[in-house]
Parts: structure tokens; C-alpha cells; sequence
């Protein structure tokens, strides 16, 4: 179970990873190391998911993404984040998570999807 | 222009999600195609939006508009319930993205 929450955050983390390289990449080659993030990302996710509710496991995923990628626009990109925009992102973060969590309600139900 | 790649980026994600389901069952060509295209599709849409909008504005929406739409998509053809807390969490979503479009 442990190991399962470390998937989360080793996929939480490597979300990051690619979005900050999306944004810093400027050569040809940069996209190789990149692609290579993505995919570890997606392994963690599979990984995650094996365990614990996807549900759950994505509404912390992207939580913690979308957290992450404000953070990330404000102290490395310099960007202004208005306290409206903080507002709207945070309403959209409690929609998914309100999402996944009927999502993991669904499973503990045994509905089939 | 920017917004129209985010929504581009959450199609594809769509297209990849619903193409990853098909190729776990049956690894044809066809799945392979639709699997590989639609998540190589959002991401390139993505990063064209990062261009146009802020990183953490375009990444909230597609994370929204991602997930919104797969919980539609199993609403109106699989038969998942419509409860109530589903309703809300996506009118919270969708409150959400018009409000980022509005500040942009």
C-alpha cells in the first residue's frame, strides 16, 4: 500500500518534470530526455493504479499538477497570477476531484462501468 | 487561439483514453493508431498552447475539460449514473474554464 502512494507522487512528480520542459526546450534534443519523462509518468500512473482507486489516484495527480504548474508559472516563469485566475483554478481542481472521487465511489460500489 | 488548442489537447486526450481502452483489449493497428495518435496529439496541442497562455491556465483546463468530458462520454454512452455529486463537480468544472477564458 505504501508503494502505492510513493507511484502517486513519483507520477505527480514527473508530470511536473515534462511540463517544465515543455516550456524550456529549445533545441531538437531536448525533446528526447522529455518524451522519456512522459512515459515514466504514465508507468507511475499504471503503477498507482494497480492498488488504489483510480479514482482517488488521479484526483491527487491532477491536484497536485495543477498546484504544481501555478507554483511552477509564478517562481520560475515569472508569471502574475491574479487572484481571480487562482479562484478559477481551484474551482476547476475541486470539480475533477469531485469527478474521480463519484469515480471511486462508483468501484467501492461494484458497479461496472 | 491559444483556447483552441487547449480544447484540441483534450480531444485527443479523449481519442487516446478511449483508444488505450481498445488496444488493452484487442492490440490491432487500428487501436495502436488511436491510442498512440491521441495521446501524441494532446501533447503536441498542449505544448502549442503553452505558447499562447499561461502554463498553469492551459494545463488546469485540460486536466478539466479531460476529465469533464470522459465522465460525459460514460453518462451518455455507458450507462454511468448521473448522480448528483457527478452534476456538480462538472458544472464546477465548467464554471472554472469559463472563468480562465474570461481573465485571459
Amino acid at each position: 500500500m505504501n508503494k502505492s502512494w510513493i507511484y502517486v507522487a513519483l507520477t505527480s512528480f514527473f508530470e511536473l518534470v515534462w511540463i517544465f520542459g515543455f516550456n524550456v526546450a529549445s533545441e531538437w534534443w531536448h525533446w528526447i530526455p522529455i518524451v522519456f519523462f512522459i512515459f515514466v509518468d504514465f508507468h507511475f500512473l499504471a503503477k498507482a493504479c494497480e492498488n488504489l482507486p483510480t479514482g482517488t489516484v488521479y484526483a491527487i495527480f491532477a491536484a497536485i499538477g495543477t498546484v504544481g504548474t501555478a507554483l511552477m508559472d509564478v517562481f520560475i516563469f515569472g508569471e502574475t497570477l491574479g487572484a481571480g485566475k487562482l479562484f478559477f483554478i481551484a474551482i476547476l481542481v475541486v470539480g475533477v476531484i469531485g469527478l474521480k472521487i463519484a469515480d471511486g465511489v462508483d468501484e467501492k460500489k461494484g458497479l461496472v462501468k | 487561439m491559444g483556447w483552441l488548442f487547449v480544447f484540441a489537447a483534450a480531444i485527443s486526450e479523449l481519442v487516446g483514453v478511449v483508444g488505450l481502452n481498445k488496444y488493452s483489449e484487442q492490440k490491432t493497428f487500428t487501436n495502436t493508431i488511436l491510442f498512440g495518435g491521441g495521446f501524441g496529439a494532446a501533447f503536441a496541442f498542449l505544448y502549442m498552447s503553452f505558447n499562447y497562455l499561461q502554463v498553469s491556465t492551459a494545463y488546469a483546463v485540460w486536466i478539466g475539460i479531460g476529465t469533464a468530458g470522459a465522465v460525459l462520454i460514460n453518462m451518455l454512452f455507458f450507462g454511468e449514473s448521473r448522480s448528483k455529486g457527478r452534476i456538480a463537480s462538472l458544472l464546477l468544472i465548467v464554471i472554472g474554464v469559463v472563468g480562465l477564458k474570461a481573465l485571459s
